[in-house]
């Protein structure tokens, strides 16, 4: 890596250095992302180019947070939609991954179930509100079924790409090997498919994080999304702003999560080390 | 030079490990769309005997290992190991594919142990014996490597000792040097020509490089295509275990040279047909 710009950059190490010194690590940077962001916002709205009526300040936001958390509404609804997405991205998973297993492993099934499966895929969650509240009511399985339905075709489309690009070689050197079953199965096929199931399933994650929210709007008298519906009709528009940064901040720690784990499982992967 | 009908060259009786009689293989179904891959094939293989597998592209060379490792059935005819049909892949058939088909997720270490894992061997026991096999395909220093870190070559070594881990009869290779560089194969023929000697194993070696063809076995058996027949039988003289210096024997020299004569026509018909 002798490269010019490599001999170049090194007298000015040397003679100059840089009056701050950046650390170079990613959740560093993820820091001054956010943090510039929220200053830009903070500015537009003190400054008064963006009336504070139409979109309150950051700080007046971090008010509204803090008195909600403080009086413990802010958990209860926190916590009623992290446990709706739970159940309903579990419920999504095992389903999308099985039909994923069964059409990757089998062309027959596929050639039967892709069809049906690519024509409810388009279907938006949204469509799906009104037939969710005529079978599952004003409750949680209403919410746990649009999870599920935001969730469960990303899930599936992983698994079943996942399932479709293994390597015939592979198996075959298992198998030749002397592989029993299980030993195909958890020595080969599920770390071979990690690299293409697992940021799957993140992006399934973030779908069903956004479902729960719509879900909770109209069908549900707890969670963010009722929080923001109801902030909403009593004009607190701190509070609706302070409903949408919670959301956003608790889907980006989920998919910094996910990605973490990938990392870890999927470095022997050479194409996943970006 | 020794050229004879497979009648005459065919070992038989009780040394025989591999008989294989009058296979065909049709892909596809009967009608226009059928390919014939192989056509009224009959070789016998003695035990501890190393066949080449010679012929151009499309000749079946490939295919016909294929069945002999149990990984898809022959149309017609039948194969036998020691006496018994062959039925699927058998931890005493191993294979070295050319792609090495390594397991990315598992050190070189833990890829040599997966036969060993699939007997049953104890976790000690495996590390040492995976040690050994590390040993004898000279790639000590790399057990703890994934195999996105090393070479082709060494990709290569660690396929092969994987392969004898499970202590086969039959160790069947694939173009094992077809995605290599011309120095890389010459050195790794001749460790192949050291450890086949040594270990004592039949070795069926599917190529279509006429001269490691002629330097590693004891027969080659000559390939011609559409459809995949044998066409011409060679013993070769020459002792073993091979070494570097035969290349130049005059027998040697001349043998490649008349089988390259012998092989041009179909070489060229592959070639305009691809």
């Amino acid at each position: 890596m002798s490269s010019p710009s490599a001999a170049l950059a090194r007298p000015a190490a040397t003679t100059g250095r840089p009056l701050v010194r950046l650390p170079k690590t990613r959740g560093f940077r993820a820091f001054v992302g956010l943090g510039v962001f929220f200053l830009v916002w903070q500015l537009l709205t003190t400054t008064g180019i963006v009336d504070g009526f139409m979109l309150p300040s950051p700080i007046a936001v971090a008010e509204a947070l803090w008195q909600m958390a403080i009086d413990g509404s802010l958990w209860v609804h926190l916590g009623a939609s992290l446990q709706r997405v739970a159940i309903g991205y579990l419920i999504a998973c095992v389903v999308g991954i099985a039909l994923g297993l069964l059409c990757g492993w089998w062309r027959t099934v596929s050639d039967y179930v892709r069809p049906v499966i690519e024509a409810l895929r388009p279907i938006p969650p949204l469509a799906w509100i009104p037939i969710t509240i005529l079978w599952f009511g004003l409750g949680d399985a209403a919410s746990y079924f649009l999870v599920f339905l935001g969730a469960v075709f990303p899930a599936f489309v992983a698994t079943y790409t996942a399932v479709r690009s293994l390597d015939r070689n592979q198996m075959n050197a298992a198998l030749c090997l002397g592989a029993k079953p299980s030993m195909l199965l958890f020595d080969v096929l599920i770390p071979a498919s990690l690299p293409i199931v697992l940021p799957g399933l993140r992006i399934a994650l973030g779908i069903g994080w956004m479902c729960v929210v719509t879900a909770e709007l109209i069908a549900a008298q707890t969670g963010l999304g009722y929080l923001i519906q109801q902030s909403r009709t009593l004009f607190q528009i701190n509070n609706v702003v302070a409903g949408m940064v919670t959301i956003g901040l608790v889907g980006l720690a989920m998919s910094a999560a996910l990605e973490q784990v990938e990392r870890r499982v999927n470095a022997w992967a050479p194409s996943e080390r970006l | 030079m020794t050229m004879t009908k497979a009648a005459a060259a065919a070992p038989s009786g009780p040394s025989a490990q591999i008989e294989i009689g009058n296979v065909g293989k049709v892909y596809g179904t009967a009608g226009d769309g059928a390919v014939i891959a192989l056509d009224g094939v009959s070789l016998t293989i003695a035990r501890g005997e190393f066949v080449s597998l010679l012929g151009p592209s499309g000749c079946g060379k490939s295919t016909l290992l294929n069945i002999l490792a149990g990984f898809q059935p022959a149309t017609t005819g039948r194969i036998l190991q020691d006496g018994h049909p062959i039925t699927g892949p058998d931890p005493s058939r191993t294979v070295v594919f050319q792609d090495y088909a390594l397991f990315g997720w598992m050190t070189v270490q833990k890829n040599v142990e997966f036969g060993l894992k699939a007997k049953g061997v104890g976790r000690a026991e495996r590390a040492e014996r995976a040690r050994a096999l590390i040993d004898t395909v000279r790639l000590t220093g790399f057990e703890d490597k994934y195999p996105h870190e090393i070479s082709g070559g060494m990709k290569q070594r660690a396929a092969i000792a994987r392969a004898l881990a499970p202590d086969p009869d039959i160790l069947l290779m694939d173009e094992p040097f077809g995605a290599l560089d011309a120095q890389t194969r010459v050195l790794l023929q001749e460790e192949i020509a050291r450890i086949s000697s040594e270990a004592g194993k039949t070795v069926v070696f599917v190529t279509h490089g006429i001269e490691e063809a002629v330097f590693l076995a004891d027969r080659v058996v000559v390939m011609s295509p559409r459809p995949g027949r044998i066409r011409e039988e060679v013993l070769v003289p020459l002792p073993r275990p091979r070494t570097a210096e035969m290349r130049s024997d005059p027998w040697f020299v001349s043998t490649v040279s008349e089988l390259w004569e012998t092989l041009k026509p179909d070489w060229q018909k592959e070639e305009e047909v691809s």
